[in-house]
């Protein structure tokens, strides 16, 4: 079960880095980070269970589930202000900062 | 078994919500992640940890989602990928075999992954751990709560104020077309005062 | 006891910083009260410090052992003495500011920028602990800054800001790395500790540790070849300058140098380093005092040249000297600035050829003035001849007559400047008919800065000096400073014994060997150094006056005065590496597609490489 579970948190890290790499939609890119924490809050309690300190794990996942979810509404709040000022989301477009 | 289900489950959940078309059906695809994980998370004993998960993860992130998706609307992406084609998957190919090959010769097998302690004698309950043990971190996240709601208050404020700024502008440009007879204001010549607050630092 | 007055110290001009900064620009009498007030009470606390000096800590805050270490205050008499100055010569400057500053424009920032200063000053100086030093050395450092660019509409304000930033942060990084090699070898941030276990660092981790606080401390102390943005520095309103480009942050090299001595003298090398860097910081600077035609920069140039003195003193080992020539520095150059402020606000140039005669218009600050001159040449009786002959008799017998004999010049040329200086402010005549110094680059560069001071000189009409003066002058506070500190150029001589003796107490490391008040003005006196210094001197003041006749001599140093004047080519050296990086900085910009997926493949490759640096491949 652990080694199913271990497995499963590199699956859903890989998919959010390249969905971080491949998606143009900056809500998509938000959609994805999400996925991607969703794999380290599995990690977290993984370790938790197999040093026999799960508290210590599901605390320190409680901490990284409410950063997540405050990255989340400030990005889709940004997100938002960005898709009114500039009238798209589409990252490929949103190249201001090139050098 | 259960949980390879319930892993596969997340897995497809995740690439479906990379490879939707629409960006509501990725969103509901996320909520359908964060409740396997949350699932797995209960099977592991992290009870607390998989109520917050399923309540925050899979309810209050996905309403965010389909609220702002339903602000902004949808909009229809050039499928072109920027990067080269093949280079996301090389690229995550490689990180995959690099943590596969590295863990093997760091001495990491399944025996070693299969190993679950649970909770030890010396682990106390959450709340004592999580308030007492970590009690820095929890005014931390306070802090951050408050960070969010600032965020939310974003989403929903600075909207509105911003349609209200945008309709004003409109109206002084036609305003301004309407009058042409209006005296034209001189572009304002750069005065030296005014070009001397420059802070740039150019020998 | 000394808990409470250091944290008085500290947080009495920083409340005060908020406070005045809070009253808001619309009420400026409250706001000169207000930081006259909380400088001067922090003047106070600091003076009682001074029989409560200790070489433990007064204060020790934790901030984690693993982390930062305790933040811990040390009052002995080195923090303590620089403290004093921080916070006297403060409070005087900030009584000054309050004629000089009338009717400036954001006097808010300018008094919360000061306060900041004075605090972190005292903080720096007294901090017990090598980390929570680097931030209070930054934060002098960043108040240093504001203050120059406080005109922020005048583009050389700006640029003379933003160099002294760059310089004095890259001493800062210097510091940094010292400060973070003692901590990885060591396990401390605890500067006790460091001294007493300094030896036990290998060879060459000590040597870096020792070339870094150099580094540190040549920036800092604007000593060659990073003396560069101190004549920049000089677009500052001139109070700041005194306080902080004269009497203190100044010296935060020095004392970096002279804190450290103990661990760092044993460095092969090391007190070479330190004593040619002030040579030639010190001839050097008296050279380019000598050629340039505005006061503020004379005095800068000045400042640098003494400056280089104090160093030279910290490599041969006088350390007693090095400190009584700071004390002594900083009251004359204080001095000396306050009154160059007086008189710029009066005339409304800083070009010294388009003053002269002021004596009659000005007769006090024109007596400080010379008193403040005369202790910078060395004239007996005043504190700057004693100190300098100290620093002049400790080079003699610690075996570097070398070292003496280029001293002993840099006297002779200081002498020279200084006499120029008070001819042409004070007693000569408006000089542009006077060809015998061909006119400079620097004309025409400060033509500006004037009238950035003041519209009224637009008109270069010699009439304005004599009879309506731009500015109306103010009464009895403006000048208060200046009497103040003219006493104490006068008389501080006579305490240096017991201030040896206290200095000497509580330094458990420094070894300090001070004889008292009388034995110490007999020892100078009967010296044989003593006398040559004082004919180089008198020579140097005569040439001044003979000038007309030596022009042959004049003539002859032309190219150095051609050097002297273009700042050796330093200033030239500057520009280019900055534009050099800039140019290799755009170089890069190519690199950046302003592409979010782009950004995010470099990241993911850099989780590739660290892996593989993680695996060990």
């Amino acid at each position: 079960m652990i080694l199913t579970l271990s497995l499963t948190v590199v699956g859903l890290i890989l998919i959010g880095l390249y969905g971080l790499l491949a998606v143009r939609n900056l809500f998509k890119l938000i959609i994805t980070l999400q996925i991607l924490v969703k794999g380290a809050v599995l990690a977290l309690v993984i370790a938790g269970e197999t040093s026999g300190r799960l508290q210590l794990g599901q605390s320190l996942a409680v901490t990284v589930i409410v950063a997540d979810t405050v990255v989340a509404v400030i990005a889709l709040a940004l997100a938002v202000q960005l898709k009114q000022q500039s009238g798209t989301v589409d990252v490929g477009r949103l190249d201001t900062l090139k050098g | 078994m259960w949980s390879i289900l319930l892993s596969l489950l997340a897995l497809i959940c995740g690439i479906q919500a990379i490879r939707a078309k629409q960006l509501l059906a990725a969103a509901l695809w996320l909520a359908g992640v964060s409740a396997a994980v949350a699932t797995l998370l209960y099977s592991l004993g992290a009870y607390e940890v998989a109520v917050i998960e399923l309540s925050v993860g899979a309810g209050l992130v996905t309403v965010l989602f389909v609220f702002a998706i339903a602000i902004a609307g949808e909009e229809a992406m050039s499928a072109r990928l920027i990067l080269p084609r093949l280079l996301p998957l090389l690229l995550v190919l490689g990180l995959l075999a690099v943590l596969a090959v590295g863990g093997r010769q760091a001495g990491v097998n399944s025996e070693m992954l299969a190993v679950s302690r649970g909770q030890l004698a010396t682990d106390q309950d959450f709340a004592t751990t999580h308030w007492q043990e970590r009690g820095l971190d929890a005014l931390v996240q306070i802090g951050l709560i408050f960070a969010g709601v600032m965020g939310v208050l974003g989403l929903l404020t600075e909207q509105a104020g911003f349609v209200g700024a945008k309709r004003n502008s409109e109206e002084l440009g036609r305003n301004q077309e309407n009058s042409p007879q209006l005296p034209q204001v001189p572009p304002v010549p750069l005065s030296s005062h005014s070009s001397l607050s420059s802070h740039e630092f150019s020998p | 006891m000394p808990f409470w007055l250091i944290i008085l110290t500290i947080v009495l001009p920083w409340s005060g910083a908020i406070i005045v900064w809070s009253v808001g620009d619309h009420r400026p009498q409250i706001q000169h009260r207000l930081a006259l007030l909380f400088s001067g009470l922090a003047g106070l606390c600091a003076l009682l410090l001074i029989p409560l000096t200790s070489d433990a800590a007064a204060i020790r805050l934790p901030f984690g052992a693993a982390a930062f270490g305790d933040l811990t205050f040390i009052p002995d008499s080195l923090g303590v003495l620089l403290a004093v100055i921080a916070t006297v010569i403060g409070s005087l400057t900030v009584l000054f500011s309050n004629g000089y500053m009338q009717g400036e424009k954001s006097l808010g920032r300018y008094y919360a920028l000061v306060l900041l200063f004075i605090g972190s000053m005292v903080g720096l100086v007294l901090s017990g602990s090598l980390f929570f030093l680097f931030l209070f050395w930054e934060m002098t450092a960043l108040c240093s800054y504001a203050l120059i660019a406080f005109h922020s509409d005048n583009p050389q304000a700006v640029r003379g800001g933003m160099t002294a930033l760059l310089i004095t942060q890259l001493g800062g990084v210097g510091l940094l790395a010292g400060v973070l090699a003692i901590y990885a070898w060591l396990g401390s941030f605890d500067i006790p500790t460091f001294l007493a276990e300094g030896g036990s660092l290998p060879g060459p981790v000590l040597a870096a540790v020792g070339f870094t606080f150099l580094l540190a401390a040549a920036t800092k102390s604007a000593q060659f070849p990073f003396h560069t943005w101190l004549p920049g520095a000089m677009e500052a309103p001139t109070p700041v300058s005194a306080l902080i480009h004269a009497a203190t942050m100044v010296n935060a090299g020095v004392y970096l140098l002279v804190r450290f001595y103990p661990a760092l003298a044993g460095i092969p090398g090391w007190t070479t380093a330190v004593i040619l860097i002030g040579l030639i910081t010190a001839l050097m600077g008296s050279l380019m005092a000598l050629t340039t035609y505005d006061l503020k920069r004379t005095l800068a140039y000045s400042t640098i040249s003494q400056l280089g003195v104090m160093v030279v003193a910290v490599g041969v080992g006088g350390i007693f000297a090095s400190q009584f020539h700071l004390a002594s520095h900083a009251l004359f150059k204080a001095l000396l600035f306050l009154g160059a402020g007086a008189v710029i606000h009066q005339v409304g140039t800083r070009d010294m050829r388009q003053m002269g005669g002021l004596w009659r218009t000005m007769p006090l600050v024109a007596n400080c003035f010379v008193i403040g001159a005369a202790a910078l040449a060395g004239v007996p009786l005043l504190n700057g001849f004693w100190s300098k002959e100290l620093i002049l008799e400790t080079a003699l017998h610690n075996g570097y007559p070398w070292v003496y004999l280029t001293l002993v010049l840099t006297a002779g040329l200081t002498a020279a400047y200084a006499v120029r200086m008070v001819w042409w402010v004070f007693v000569g005549w408006r000089t542009e008919q006077f060809q015998l110094l061909d006119p400079g680059f620097q004309v025409a560069q400060f033509k500006g800065i004037g009238e950035a001071l003041d519209p009224v000189t637009d008109s270069p009409a010699p009439a304005t000096v004599h009879s309506g003066s731009p500015h109306p002058s103010p009464q009895f506070p403006f000048h208060a400073p200046l009497v103040i500190l003219a006493l104490g150029t006068l008389l501080s001589w006579l305490i240096a014994g017991e201030m040896g003796h206290w200095l000497a107490q509580t330094l458990p490391f420094h070894n300090l060997h001070v004889l008292p008040t009388l034995e110490l003005v007999a020892e100078i006196t009967l010296n044989e150094a003593t006398l040559l210094a004082l004919m180089v001197t008198a020579a140097g003041m005569v040439i001044w006056w003979w000038r007309g006749r030596i022009l042959w001599v004049w003539y002859w140093f032309r190219p150095l005065r051609q050097a002297a004047r273009h700042d050796f080519g330093f200033t030239w050296l500057n520009d280019r590496i900055v534009t050099d990086v800039k140019g290799f900085a755009a170089a890069w910009q190519l690199t950046q597609t302003g592409q979010l997926n782009w950004n995010m493949a470099g990241i993911v490759m850099a989780l590739l490489v660290i892996l593989l640096i993680i695996f060990n491949w």
